[in-house]
């Protein structure tokens, strides 16, 4: 198997689909010649042409109205949005629009498409290079979201999205782009969408049980499943274990395996960058209470990016890294 | 009309008309007289249907409608110049474009409805009509949000080679919109098959929309929204134009509404309707034509339909309308369940699990 980063997986899954599938279509700023800003779209151009790759004008609103149209017609095109803090201008399209085709035409049209999208911070791009706008797609009922968090997964689950009948948002963690590096199979294969993934399992003995080593569950995504880990790795050395699950696909969500781990340790952390308030953090949360509540040792923690737009000098303050999470993990394995 | 920027756009001579008070057709326009009984009997449905949706709504049967009652003759005409395999994208006040490709009207008063035979399973409010078997594009509740899908159609018809262009229908207020400047400036840059009509009945200021056609570099003409032919005349023209390769063209079509706001409103109520619909064919006044009685002096001066046909289509029509109606209050609302339905290709858990676990109503 090749070792490729993230962008090489990505990259790869889109050769593997717009060679199988001529329906498929690359769409966006810079996509075509330039091969994309993070270069995710490299050599798609000289290989496919300007039919199936194609660079656009400058309005997020454009490339996803007539994204959507294409679709309409049965093509399966994957828009780009250079930056997900890009996506707003194109927001109305997605919402009112892709979201609800197939609901308000009671299942006449549909739209199958893949939005693909850099996501999150720690690149110092400052506020409009570094958000994290999952939750603000969450909500919106007909939409999935997609984080992968490895060249594997990432690859595995871009070929999964376009393949599914319905739109999906698939947020690309450019913090580890080119740091997150790993096997990649060759040719073709899919990672079911609403599978989480166990990254770590709390080992046997650990758990809930107030006498024995105590367990916590994490629950993470994208960039910040690294940092879950790093923390993860530190509370080990003063006994606590912790389970982290990679929730892969954020919506719709697998919430067995989440419930599955918070019955098991009666603890849990939801780690994600986006600001606290009504971030998914707060569903995840709602979700385990509705769920685990009898199982619970301790009051679900979330931590987080704070309540302000994302900053530029301060941006490794704000981020929810591995200093963060470590005081987390031990208060509430104590509580 | 006039011819717009590109030399190679439909040019016509300014003067032309068809159906003045002497009914006399301009020779610019004959050729569209062979569709002109087909016309007439549209306009004439899209009026009655109309008016019939504004009494539902006064009498709060069904909860909206956008009226087209002045407009007629661009949105049938309009419809009727789209070649078989073409796509028509129409705004939420065009429904009637559905109805010109084929939807019945016991389809569009079941979906007017809601009802449970309502193909949308009552999931939108009216004149959304869910006529995809029709090509007829998805309407929307946001002004303009259709333009940019309609272009992205037509450029998927060009990825893939074939000969279907698309016509996006709206009003001038979309004009102002992000998505119509998107919209035309993407069919400027990449030259789909797309035609904008744009009905430009004066309800809001704006910039001329030929000037702007100019800036994008696409192709323009003005036309007489009340004179059916040069409608279908100019949209056919222009269709021809972009299945050459040539690329979008921006039409508008200045037409004066008659509904709500003006004073010919008084004549649209239920007596009207009780009377047997004949005055809501001649809704015109002396600076503006009927669309409608326009064409009717057309028909009768080439004597194209017999004495008395016009009244047997506008009572075909009624009874048509009247049977929908009784039929789409009979059939009752959708099963619960059906809210669920088409959020995704598939009931999700989450959504199972509210579906499941929630207490009805019935």
């Amino acid at each position: 198997m090749a070792q490729m980063n993230l962008v090489q997986a990505i990259n790869d899954a889109l050769r593997v689909e717009m060679k199988r599938d001529d329906r498929v279509v690359v769409m966006g700023e810079d996509v075509g010649r330039v091969g994309g800003v993070f270069r995710v779209t490299a050599g798609l151009w000289d290989e496919f042409g300007d039919d199936r790759v194609i660079d656009t004008p400058l309005s997020e609103g454009g490339i996803l109205g007539t994204a959507i149209g294409m679709a309409l017609y049965g093509l399966v095109p994957i828009p780009e949005i250079q930056f997900s803090d890009f996506i707003f201008p194109g927001y109305d399209q997605i919402v009112s629009e892709l979201a609800k085709m197939r609901w308000r035409s009671g299942g006449e049209y549909a739209a199958n498409m893949v939005i693909r999208t850099p996501v999150g911070g720690g690149i110092r791009g400052g506020l409009y290079h570094s958000q994290s706008p999952e939750s603000l797609f969450i909500h919106v009922a007909g939409l999935k979201v997609v984080c992968p968090s490895n060249p594997h997964d990432a690859k595995g689950l871009l070929l999964a999205s376009i393949r599914d009948p319905d739109p999906v948002l698939f947020f690309e963690p450019k913090r580890i782009y080119r740091a997150a590096r790993g096997e990649v199979p060759e040719g073709d294969y899919t990672v079911d969408l609403s599978k989480a993934a166990v990254v770590r399992e709390a080992r046997p003995g650990h758990g809930k049980s107030k006498g024995g080593d105590r367990a916590v569950t994490i629950l993470a995504w994208g960039a910040m499943l690294y940092e879950a880990i790093a923390a993860a790795d530190q509370a080990a050395e003063q006994g606590i274990e912790c389970e982290i699950v990679d929730l892969r696909t954020l919506w719709p969500l697998d919430l067995e395996t989440i419930t599955n781990s918070v019955k098991k340790t009666g603890r849990v952390i939801v780690v994600h960058e986006a600001p606290k308030t009504c971030g998914f953090g707060a569903e995840l949360v709602a979700l385990v209470n509705e769920h685990c509540f009898t199982s619970l040792e301790a009051p679900p923690v979330r931590v987080t990016g704070f309540d302000t737009p994302f900053p530029y000098t301060l941006e490794m303050d704000y981020l929810p890294l591995a200093h963060r999470i470590l005081p987390a993990i031990v208060e509430t394995a104590r509580f | 009309m006039h011819a717009g920027p590109d030399p190679t756009a439909p040019s016509l001579e300014s003067s032309a008309s068809s159906g003045g008070a002497d009914g006399v057709v301009d020779p610019a326009f004959r050729g569209a007289l062979s569709d002109a009984v087909a016309l007439y009997r549209h306009m004439v449905t899209l009026r009655l249907v109309s008016a019939r949706m504004v009494d539902l709504q006064r009498s709060e049967k069904v909860a909206f409608h956008a009226s087209c009652i002045g407009e007629e003759a661009v949105i049938a005409a309009a419809a009727l110049a789209a070649r078989p395999n073409d796509w028509i994208f129409p705004g939420v006040r065009e429904w009637g474009a559905a109805l010109v490709r084929g939807f019945p009207i016991a389809d569009y008063m079941h979906h007017a409805f809601g009802s449970r035979t309502d193909a949308a399973k009552g999931h939108s409010p009216p004149d959304h009509p869910p006529a995809r078997a029709y090509r007829v594009g998805p309407a929307s509740g946001i002004a303009g949000a259709h333009l940019p899908q309609a272009v992205g159609a037509a450029w998927a018809a060009k990825i893939k080679k074939e000969d279907v262009a698309t016509i996006a229908i709206f009003g001038e207020g979309a004009t102002s919109s992000g998505d119509f400047h998107n919209a035309v400036n993407f069919a400027g840059v990449f030259k789909p098959a797309v035609v904008f009509v744009c009905r430009n009945d004066h309800r809001e200021a704006f910039a001329s929309t030929r000037e702007r056609a100019l800036a994008y570099g696409v192709a323009s003409a003005t036309v007489d929204g009340t004179d059916a032919l040069e409608v279908l005349t100019v949209v056919r023209a222009a269709l021809a134009r972009a299945a050459e390769g040539k690329g979008a063209t921006l039409i508008e079509a200045i037409t004066h509404p008659i509904g709500a706001g003006s004073p010919a409103l008084a004549k649209i109520h239920t007596d009207a309707w009780s009377r047997g619909g004949a005055e809501l064919l001649s809704l015109g006044t002396e600076a503006h034509a009927d669309p409608i009685a326009r064409l009717r002096r057309v028909l009768e001066r080439e004597k194209l339909l017999e004495s008395g046909a016009d009244e047997a289509i506008a009572k075909d029509v009624r009874a048509a309308i009247d049977a929908a109606v009784a039929d789409a209050e009979r059939a009752g609302p959708p099963a619960t369940s059906t809210l669920f339905d088409d959020v995704y290709a598939e009931v999700p858990a989450h959504l199972r699990a509210q579906k499941e676990s929630s207490p009805w109503r019935r």
